[in-house]
């Protein structure tokens, strides 16, 4: 007996509910914006997830999970009784929440999707308050020591191992929650030295309003 | 005297290139096309529009950006070594807005470019104003300006206000 298929004819979510209920490993292959990823199971939790070579944290995990769940491409086989060759930090994710969890945050993504912050705009931290939401909070403690300096989400998508888009859609929460700000970057050098501006200020107003002074304009 | 650049920015159809037309003293030079989606008009800049401005002795280049995202290179290209930045909006079409704010915030945390913001069609009632935008977009009131393009004195206002904040950033350092 053996469990194997392709992506885009039964999606993770129509898999997860009955595979992780047993022990043993799903590897995922051929995936078109991943390397093979492996996740491991036993009652009820998703114990580990390997992208390639690489152990997943919780945050990475449900963003990986996140990018299958939507992926069309892609094939799968179950492994009954695989355990992890290695796991440093248990993931212990039960399931059925993951897929809640990841489902809301791919709709809310979807909702959002045009309001985005262009991936080279750089942030900071604007706030000390971390917020309470698990799916937002572990990417703040991630990334926050990186936007203490500013940094774009395509810096903190290199940096941090994580898809663009989810880096983008964190920042755009987060700045929701004025825990981060666009950095308004400061003039390096002053174009026009102080004498220099007052002069211009000058010419602009003799030559639009005929005076120094500048008329208010009401409509 | 080296020429100072002026870049106007904002989404299609805020007001830029009627902006450096009301501004400008030369013929503006533009890089309109024909629009090939419904944008609300029948043409829309291309590349960017330019405009002089002579100052007293001082020549300034006013540069106009494209609005859609497809030329955000021309963002850089434009803002990099400019003297100042004004983002445009139109106050009538609050759709734009989300899209304005990306732009401002991805050029402002690049180039480090005074900058102010211009709302425009404040001639056109039901508008939002400088109030209400300043807010939305998280910038200081002093920043936002409500403009007529069409109007000389208008157009100049924002432009004014850029030059009185840089002086007012001079003397605080």
């Amino acid at each position: 007996m053996a469990i194997f298929g392709n992506l885009n004819h039964m999606s993770l979510s129509d898999l997860l509910p009955f595979l992780s209920s047993q022990q043993g490993a799903l590897e995922i292959f051929n995936l078109e914006r991943h390397p093979g990823v492996t996740m491991y199971f036993n009652e009820g939790m998703l114990t580990c997830l390997y992208l390639g070579n690489k152990e997943a944290d919780a945050l990475l995990a449900r963003s990986i999970v996140g990018e299958i769940l939507g992926a069309r491409k892609g094939a799968f086989e179950f492994l009954p009784q695989a355990r992890p060759r290695r796991c440093s930090q248990l993931l212990n994710m039960r399931v059925d929440r993951l897929l809640v969890s990841v489902t809301t945050t791919q709709d809310e993504f979807a909702q959002v999707r045009e309001q985005l912050p262009h991936p080279k705009t750089v942030f900071k931290i604007a706030g000390q308050t971390a917020p309470q939401d698990s799916r937002i909070s572990d990417f703040w403690q991630k990334a926050r020591s990186h936007l203490q300096a500013g940094a774009s989400s395509e810096q903190l998508a290199g940096d941090l191992g994580m898809p663009l888009d989810h880096v983008r859609f964190y920042l755009h929460r987060l700045r929701q929650l004025r825990a981060v700000e666009p950095v308004r970057a400061r003039p390096k050098t002053v174009p026009a030295s102080g004498s220099a501006a007052s002069r211009l200020l000058g010419a602009l107003k003799r030559r639009f309003f005929g005076t120094n002074k500048e008329k208010v304009w009401s409509h | 005297m080296e020429p100072l650049k002026i870049v106007v920015t904002g989404p299609v159809g805020a007001g830029k290139s009627t902006l450096i037309r009301t501004l400008s003293e030369t013929e503006v030079v533009d890089t309109d096309a024909l629009t090939s989606e419904n944008i609300g008009k029948e043409t829309t800049t291309v590349a960017m529009d330019y405009g002089t401005l002579h100052l007293g002795d001082q020549l300034l280049y006013l540069f106009g950006t494209p609005g859609q995202d497809r030329f955000d290179f021309m963002w850089d290209v434009l803002s990099d070594g400019a003297l100042g930045l004004l983002m445009l909006i139109r106050g009538d079409k609050p759709e734009d807005f989300v899209a304005a704010r990306k732009q401002l915030d991805y050029i402002t945390s690049r180039h480090p470019v005074p900058y102010v913001m211009g709302v425009t069609r404040q001639d056109r009632p039901p508008v939002w104003g400088p109030e209400e935008v300043a807010p939305f977009f998280g910038l200081p009131l002093q920043r936002v300006v409500g403009i007529n393009a069409t109007d000389p004195q208008s157009a100049a206002t924002p432009l004014i206000r850029l030059l009185e904040l840089m002086l007012e950033d001079q003397r605080a350092v």
